[in-house]
């Protein structure tokens, strides 16, 4: 070869290298200019899922620690919630890269293999920063620890409600002396209250919403009913299924029944028909501030208890620690600081909809004066949640298996009773399967040591 | 006798001096091609080359999203693929797409660009609208489709007087997905089939005229023969296009399955599995999978058209 210079190996690696290097120096180039922006000592790092309403509130929230907390620099991240959060969470704790604070639904956590993606909170330090355990409802604390340990700090409990229009129930005689909805009991009952309601109700209208073809909300709904009938899912070693289909099929049966006597238009958007003038919307309590917001006269109860025993399915927003290596010093102590704060000033939050999970917020009196919120505090002791295994949580792989299916029964594809032993054998395959994040079954599960 | 031992004397070298002289040119077509090619060389290594070795790596492996603890697992994701029932659930709904996607936009973008290409005035207007919507982004064309589908405000329903539940009953799912299709790509293929009718010689249809064709007879005995190729064209690309079935459909079931999983396409669970469940390995080895069904379908068409076209000669 005559010519002189780079042949095509040579060329391709130094490309490569290039390409490498110019990477490399725009991630330094990022961090130096973090440090540089912030004149504060320590900083924290938070991600969050937190969009529209809530992130307004969570961005107040941050606000007021900022101010009281010049030292500590804050630096929040608000990324894309569901799946791509908990991606990215994942992968920056496998590589080291973590924040000191991120947020995660509760349900999550069990398998998000604690002890090696994320870190067990500090107790004593949050102590010293007002947050023990005492002020929280027992049940709910103990839902973030695993082994022993505690790996994540609830904000919140985020719960199913019943909307009502107090507009549509007045003229149905269905509010009580106190302008609240009548109590339910029984499913007959509450199906009288249905009757009642759609004799008086605007024509061309459902008279309840039911978002029967969600997967997510059909599931959130059974996993109420079903625990208002005391069903349980596995026993305490996670290594049999309990699950009943009996106790599964009426429940099934009794959301079908919303549909086969006509009380629920299938596929007509919920919150909308709500607002112009449909009776009643069963919704996540994320939907108060729309409703607010439409200046509608409503209340909200937790689902009602028509198998005689109140639980609604409830979610928490919770503060975790995502694994670092090094975690430990004022950055750390940084972000208990910071999840202690927002858990104790979560007033703002409660404005979301939310139930604070900091129980002494829950009796001020400025909570107490919040409508509807104040109808549907009692929630918290009445949780229905799903069970703690690695495939729960909110859009998790339990969710996303046995959501279709309760929608196929409600929509009438499917028989109660052969999805309800659907259900149970799609349990007990997951059981058996293994936690890709640590290749440990449910039995095994827990955190790694 | 003679002339072949000539031939045989007198071929080798030829060819000989033809292979030398192929690789001086591919020489210096390097030293001079290569450096104009290098930067796309790579970024293929980088973007396709390297994912996909990694992809087939992972396969055989049970790694998961945060990357670290994948042991060797062999050939357990494959076999457990292959007994996924939602696995075959989900090639379903892509092949019982494409089964009702090719077939109606071949035909309909036929017809389109029969229409724009025998109008005398205006042609550009026609050919402008059919196109037009190819120019969307599927997230866009998608979303405005999900909003004309949506019961009870929705154009579509109001339009025609039905109360169809497009978007949230399992029977209607896929087909508002292929109505949603058919609007977005047609104006590609009826592209295609309106430069291959302008290519047609004009004297054939007028030695047809003089000998007594009507209009029918024009279009079957000439035009289609004619369009042949390209039809053969519009296919493959269509089948390849409609099996990748993903964006539009979540973008329309609100990134959900659809209906009792009823529009969840082979991409999307393959996805739900890398992303959802964690299970990178096991994602990885579907997508293999895929990519064979793939190039099967590939192949199969090569075939078949190399056997018709020897079977014509």
């Amino acid at each position: 070869m005559g010519r002189p210079g780079l042949n095509r190996r040579q060329l391709l690696a130094g490309l490569g290298g290039l390409t490498v290097a110019g990477s490399l120096g725009f991630a330094a180039l990022g961090t130096g200019a973090d440090a540089l922006a912030s004149g504060a000592d320590t900083r924290v790092r938070y991600w969050n899922l937190f969009s529209g309403g809530d992130g307004a509130n969570m961005i107040a929230m941050l606000d007021a620690f900022r101010k009281e907390h010049p030292d500590i620099a804050v630096k929040d991240s608000t990324l894309q919630w569901g799946n791509p959060f908990y991606t990215k969470l994942a992968m920056a704790a496998a590589g080291n890269r973590a924040p000191e604070l991120g947020v995660m639904h509760l349900g999550r956590v069990a398998g998000f293999s604690p002890g090696r993606l994320l870190d067990p909170w500090d107790e004593n330090l949050l102590a010293k920063y007002g947050v023990r355990k005492e002020d929280y409802n027992p049940a709910l604390w103990n839902r973030g620890v695993i082994d022993g340990k505690l790996y994540a700090l609830p904000l919140d409990v985020h719960v199913q409600l019943c909307f009502y229009r107090k507009d549509v129930l007045k003229k149905a005689d269905l509010l009580g002396d106190d302008g609240r909805m009548i109590e339910v009991g029984s499913t007959g009952e509450w199906f009288d209250v249905l009757k009642k309601a759609k004799k008086v109700q605007k024509k061309g209208l459902q008279t309840i919403g039911l978002w029967t073809n969600d997967q997510n909300f059909q599931w959130w709904f059974f996993v109420a009913f079903y625990t208002q009938l005391g069903g349980t899912w596995f026993n305490d070693d996670d290594t049999e299924v309990l699950f009943d289909p009996d106790k599964a099929t009426q429940v099934l049966e009794f959301l079908r029944r919303h549909v086969t006597d006509g009380y629920v238009i299938p596929g007509a958007p919920t919150g909308e028909q709500f607002i112009n003038g449909a009776p009643f919307t069963w919704e996540g309590n994320w939907s108060v501030p729309v409703f607010s917001g439409a200046k509608l006269e409503y209340g909200a109860t937790p689902l009602p208890p028509v198998f005689g025993k109140q639980a609604t399915h409830a979610e928490s927003h919770a503060f975790v620690l995502p694994h670092q290596a090094g975690r430990g010093g004022a950055t750390d102590e940084g972000a208990h600081e910071l999840a202690a704060y927002v858990v104790q000033h979560a007033l703002q939050w409660a404005a979301g909809g939310h139930i604070p999970a900091y129980t002494p917020t829950l009796s001020t009196a400025a909570y107490q004066k919040l409508t509807p919120q104040n109808e549907y505090v009692s929630a918290m002791d009445h949780q229905a949640n799903e069970p703690k295994v690695w495939f729960a949580g909110s859009t998790g792989v339990l969710a996303q298996d046995l959501g279709p299916m309760v929608v196929s029964s409600t929509m009438g594809s499917a028989k109660p009773a052969s999805v309800a032993e659907r259900m149970k054998k799609e349990l007990t395959k997951l059981l058996a399967s293994k936690n890709p994040m640590d290749g440990h079954t449910a039995a095994q599960g827990g955190a790694v040591a | 006798m003679t002339t072949t031992s000539a031939e045989t004397v007198i071929a080798p070298a030829r060819a000989q001096s033809a292979a030398a002289s192929a690789t001086v040119r591919r020489k210096q077509g390097f030293q001079h091609g290569g450096w104009f090619v290098a930067p796309f060389l790579v970024l293929f290594a980088l973007f396709v080359i390297w994912p996909l070795l990694r992809g087939i790596y992972l396969s055989f492996t049970d790694a998961n999203i945060s990357g670290e603890g994948a042991n060797f697992v062999g050939l357990d994701n494959y076999r457990e693929a292959l007994k996924d029932s939602a696995m075959w659930d989900a090639l379903g709904h892509s092949a019982y797409f494409t089964l009702l996607v090719v077939p109606c936009i071949t035909v309909l973008a036929f017809f389109l660009a029969m229409l724009a290409h025998h109008i005398e005035r205006g042609k550009w207007v026609w050919r402008l609208c059919f196109f037009a919507p190819f120019l969307l982004p599927s997230t866009v064309a998608a979303n405005m489709w999900q909003w004309l589908f949506t019961q009870g405000i929705g154009l579509f329903n109001e339009t025609f007087g039905l109360t169809t539940p497009w978007l949230t009953d399992k029977s209607y799912a896929m087909l508002a997905i292929v109505i949603e299709t058919l609007w977005w790509t047609v104006g590609f293929s009826f592209l295609l089939y309106l430069a291959a009718l302008q290519g047609i010689p004009g004297h054939l249809y007028e030695a047809a005229k003089l000998d007594g064709a009507n209009a029918w007879h024009r279009m079957v005995h000439i035009t289609l023969p004619m369009l042949r190729h390209i039809t053969g064209l519009v296919v493959a690309l269509q089948v390849l296009a409609s099996l990748q079935l993903f964006d539009q459909a979540v973008v329309m079931m609100d990134f959900g399955p659809g209906p009792e999983l009823a529009t969840r396409s082979f991409v999307q669970y393959t996805l739900e599995q890398g992303f959802t469940s964690y299970r990178v390995g096991y994602a990885s080895a579907m997508s293999i999978i895929f990519f064979v069904i793939i190039a099967a379908v590939a192949l199969g068409r090569m075939v078949l058209l190399r056997n018709r076209e020897e079977g014509a000669r």
